[in-house]
């Protein structure tokens, strides 16, 4: 590692971090803050719920979903900074690489004295922490959040740790997948579009399949992989879905550093 | 009319993107509605689900067992997908002259300023047109085999203006961001910034009953499905409110860019 680039690029994404933090800090607590009204109504429609067939609760996602309850409710509204939490990974992972080609920075880099699996090296590491800076303030305004909000109502504390655990697991998805997309075309031209498409599409589809309980769409996106509801559920994870998440998670790097190293760079002209 | 052309021609790839996107959504989702068409149980359900959970679920009002209130309850996912989309083409189109270095040759042509604004803002509001259309022709082919009636038809029509309404919101808003930001990179932030936040306040305004009042702040909330479904037509206020920020931001675009210094 190359404690240069490291520094520079952290110190260049230090900003978006910030940014990023503080919004889903405000998001989290804010959703949060809604929690005691919403409770009541849940609690009623808990009982309404009970009288239908338990497919038909199946096929909306009901049936593991109980929004009455502190930890039921956070995996509600982690849903949404998990959406956050994706463009923000996607767009770390899209950008890692593919921007020093856009701003013509990539030959000036590559001219250094440091290998490439070096140069990504240090990248990675400087995306993980701000991630990880990421991580911590979702953490800490999570327990302030349930701490404010809970109003006496018990929670499972290990279910809690499993929950803020996946996340990380989620944003590396994100990050290496983003990544090797960047690598696989021939030139990212702006990354937004990118990690919004990414963010977005997936979100979209867990949606799907939560109405529609359809199965095969568990497979292909993130958001099942590590569906905060079945983790409160089961106090669990789903074993075969996070191990196929993080395989991906594997392979994309792998195939990044491989990539990586026999890109053809475009030098400025 | 050059700028135009070029325009359209380096935004066709995004629009076919964008295409293929919706219209996999589309039959996708269509093909699952097939589960539960026509099913009363569901319906009795529904009735006896709480509000508050099914505004956060996006299925109030909606009997989901008829093509209609399906399609009520796709709306938001056709909102979103054209709010993204067009903040993209609003605010990249702008951008990308800097961003690809180009800006210095595009603005030494012997056309106004303006002009170059105008060009490319017709281009990106031709795009936002068709994804619309691509958006209204994917799900008439994908309903036929449900033999929908008029009714559902003229709801599709509905639904589909106030897409595009929702996409001129934004595309107005990108536009803005794209003159006035100085630096190029910001644009394309800011925009994933506000479609984000509209978003979830759309959200938290029907979760809570004294939150109503964010209604006015996210585009999202002022064309509801619920109520196109019950009124048969686009809310007044709302259409007014829509057309002063886009005027607006249309407005301070073109002051914008006028006078702006260029990132080089």
């Amino acid at each position: 590692m190359s404690s240069n680039i490291y520094r520079h690029e952290f110190r260049a994404r230090l900003g978006s971090v910030l940014i990023w933090s503080l919004g889903l800090a405000f998001l989290i607590v804010f959703f949060f803050s809604l929690f005691p009204v919403f409770a009541d109504q849940a609690a009623l429609m808990n009982e309404f719920l009970a009288r239908y067939p338990q497919q038909l609760r199946a096929a909306f996602g009901l049936d593991n979903m109980d929004l009455a309850s502190v930890l039921g409710f956070y995996s509600f509204i982690l849903l949404f900074a998990e959406l956050c939490l994706a463009i923000q990974a996607g767009n770390y992972g899209f950008g890692l690489v593919s921007i020093e080609e856009a701003e013509l920075t990539a030959d000036f880099l590559l001219s250094k004295p440091v290998s490439r699996t070096r140069v990504l090296t240090s990248k990675l590491l400087a995306a993980l922490t701000s991630l990880a800076v990421t991580d911590l303030v979702v953490w800490v305004s999570t327990l302030a959040a349930i701490f404010l909000f809970r109003e006496g109502r018990e929670f499972d504390r290990p279910t809690l740790l499993l929950l803020l655990v996946s996340l990380v697991i989620f944003q590396l998805f994100f990050l290496s997948v983003g990544l090797v997309i960047s690598l696989l075309v021939r030139r990212v031209r702006s990354v937004t579009p990118y990690s919004l498409g990414l963010g977005f599409g997936a979100y979209a589809l867990s949606a799907f399949s939560g109405v529609f309980g359809e199965v095969a769409l568990e497979l292909i996106t993130p958001f099942k992989h590590l569906d905060p509801a079945y983790i409160v559920r089961h106090a669990a994870y789903d074993t075969p879905l996070v191990l196929l998440n993080v395989a991906v998670t594997l392979v994309s790097l792998a195939v990044s550093y491989w990539l990586y190293v026999r890109r053809d760079i475009p030098a400025v002209s | 009319m050059n700028i135009f052309i070029h325009e359209l021609k380096s935004n066709l790839k995004s629009l076919l993107i964008w295409g293929v996107i919706v219209v996999v959504l589309i039959v996708m989702a269509v093909s699952k509605f097939s589960a539960f068409a026509g099913d009363p149980e569901l319906l009795g359900m529904l009735d006896s689900m709480p509000p508050g959970l099914l505004e956060a679920l996006n299925m109030r009002a909606f009997n989901l067992t008829t093509l209609s209130g399906f399609y009520g309850v796709m709306f938001i996912y056709f909102g979103l997908m054209g709010a993204i989309a067009a903040a993209m083409w609003g605010s990249g189109i702008i951008s990308k002259e800097e961003r690809d270095k180009t800006v210095e040759f595009s603005l030494v042509l012997p056309v106004t300023r303006g002009r170059v604004v105008t060009a490319k803002a017709l281009a990106a509001l031709v795009n936002c047109g068709a994804f619309v259309l691509i958006t209204w022709a994917g799900s008439l082919v994908a309903v036929r085999s449900y033999n929908p009636d008029q009714a559902f038809y003229s709801f599709l029509a509905l639904e589909m203006q106030a897409m595009l309404a929702i996409e001129l919101i934004f595309l107005a808003l990108g536009l803005l961001l794209g003159c006035a930001m100085k630096q190029y990179k910001l644009s394309g932030s800011i925009a994933v910034g506000i479609i984000l936040v509209t978003y979830f306040v759309s959200i938290a305004s029907v979760m809570q009953e004294n939150l109503d009042f964010l209604k006015y702040f996210t585009p999202f909330r002022y064309f509801d499905a619920g109520e196109l479904f019950r009124n048969g037509r686009m809310d007044g206020t709302y259409l007014l409110l829509s057309a002063a920020i886009i005027v607006v931001c249309v407005v301070g675009a073109y002051m914008a860019y006028g006078r702006r210094d260029l990132y080089i």
